[in-house]
């Protein structure tokens, strides 16, 4: 009765890549905040970062002054690249690939 | 002389009723909550529903008091403490963490900054443990993975339940008729119509999060050392210290400097967390 137990609480389902369809608009240096992503572009270059701290999983921000993100419970600072550029966090954060699509105000970012 | 006036106050009546009324509120404000739309469902409450600031307002109220409460109750009684069993002592102090886990699921369940925050970083504290983090997780928080799901399900049932299975024998003992208690109702229900309960939305930009005032100087130590130091041997070591300070335990006095050493640690990181870096 344990083991079953045990494989059954241990088990972890694993998460489908999900496409997400985002709208705004994105000019070259400007980025687009969603709930779990920032989508960036820059020299025509798109890319996405996560919002989830590799610390402890805070929702980060950017904070457009400094032009870096930066968390709100430990204050672990990353580039826009997601590079780590403050601790307690050591990880970078995770970067989705954006596509953009026909419509000039819509992209699809693949969240892995 | 002060001591023993505050010792003499209704501390565990008052601690009882406000568990009463926060059960009674909780069911009304779980009418308009949505584990599915905890944020959206939870701000209604104060903006939609008639009276749901009031009713939420004294949910909250009544849990924070019921804790506070009944730690003052805990140190009034201490002295008569030592007479119960060991078994039964253990099983009063274990209601402590239970009491706690009420309340912290009620804070994330609110699903607003600080609420969400809090989550995240209970959820990484438990992966944090060795070899049965991920189903410690996977069984009381993943809100990354199934939302509010498991928390709504632990704040509205399992720990009720713990907390009562806990507390049983000793609320049998113990009668506490609401008409006694008048003036305390009255001036709770006051107090929740005229002070709102917290709600942080989520800012653009937002630079710093504080989380539920007890959790304060856990997130504060967080920064400095391990997930799993501060989050769990440094909270369980209290929690061991408590259960064996009993009296005629041989090792009294240490464990009581142990215990005021560490409150005095937790105040210090608490205030370092609410000045040092607004
Ligand atoms: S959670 Fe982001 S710095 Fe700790």
């Amino acid at each position: 009765m344990l083991w079953p137990l045990f494989r059954f609480l241990f088990h972890k389902v694993p998460r489908k890549p999900r496409i997400v369809e985002v709208s705004g608009t994105l000019q070259n240096d400007t980025v687009l905040t969603k709930q779990d992503f920032l989508i960036f572009k820059e020299h025509e270059q798109l890319w996405a970062v996560s919002r989830n701290c590799t610390h402890l999983g805070c929702r980060i921000n950017y904070i457009e002054k400094e032009n870096h993100l930066e968390c709100p419970c430990h204050q672990s600072r990353f580039s826009i690249q997601g590079k780590v550029l403050r601790g307690p966090a050591d990880k970078a954060l995770p970067r989705y690939a954006v596509e953009p699509t026909e419509s000039p105000s819509t992209y699809l970012v693949t969240i892995s | 002389m002060i001591a023993d006036a505050l010792g003499a106050l209704k501390w565990g009546d008052w601690s009882l009723i406000s568990l009463y009324i926060s059960l009674i509120s909780g069911i009304v404000v779980g009418i308009h909550y949505s584990p599915a739309e905890p944020f959206y469902s939870a701000s209604a409450l104060d903006i939609l529903v008639p009276y749901g600031g009031f009713f939420r307002s004294l949910h909250f109220y009544s849990s924070q008091f019921f804790f506070l409460f009944g730690v003052a109750h805990y140190w009034a009684v201490f002295n008569k403490a030592q007479n119960i069993t060991s078994r039964a002592y253990l099983y009063l102090i274990l209601c402590f963490p239970c009491m706690l886990m009420l309340l912290f699921t009620g804070y994330v369940l609110r699903a607003d900054a600080t609420g969400y925050s809090a989550g995240m970083i209970a959820e990484h504290i438990l992966e944090a443990v060795p070899l049965i983090g991920s189903g410690l997780n996977n069984t009381l928080f993943s809100i990354s993975t199934h939302g509010m799901d498991r928390v709504y399900l632990h704040h509205v049932i399992s720990f009720d339940l713990l907390f009562l299975f806990l507390a049983w024998d000793h609320l049998r003992r113990y009668r506490v008729f609401l008409t006694n208690h008048l003036l305390f109702i009255s001036a709770l229900l006051l107090f929740s119509l005229v002070v709102a309960a917290p709600m942080d939305p989520d800012q653009l930009g937002m630079l710093y999060i504080t989380g539920p005032w007890f959790f304060l100087g856990l997130q504060e130590l967080l920064r400095y050392i391990s997930p799993f130091i501060a989050g769990i041997l440094v909270p369980i070591s209290l929690l061991v210290a408590l259960i064996f300070l009993r009296k005629e335990q041989r090792y009294f006095r240490p464990l009581l400097v142990f215990i005021c050493s560490w409150l005095a640690l937790y105040l210090i990181l608490t205030l370092l967390a609410l000045t040092s870096h607004g």
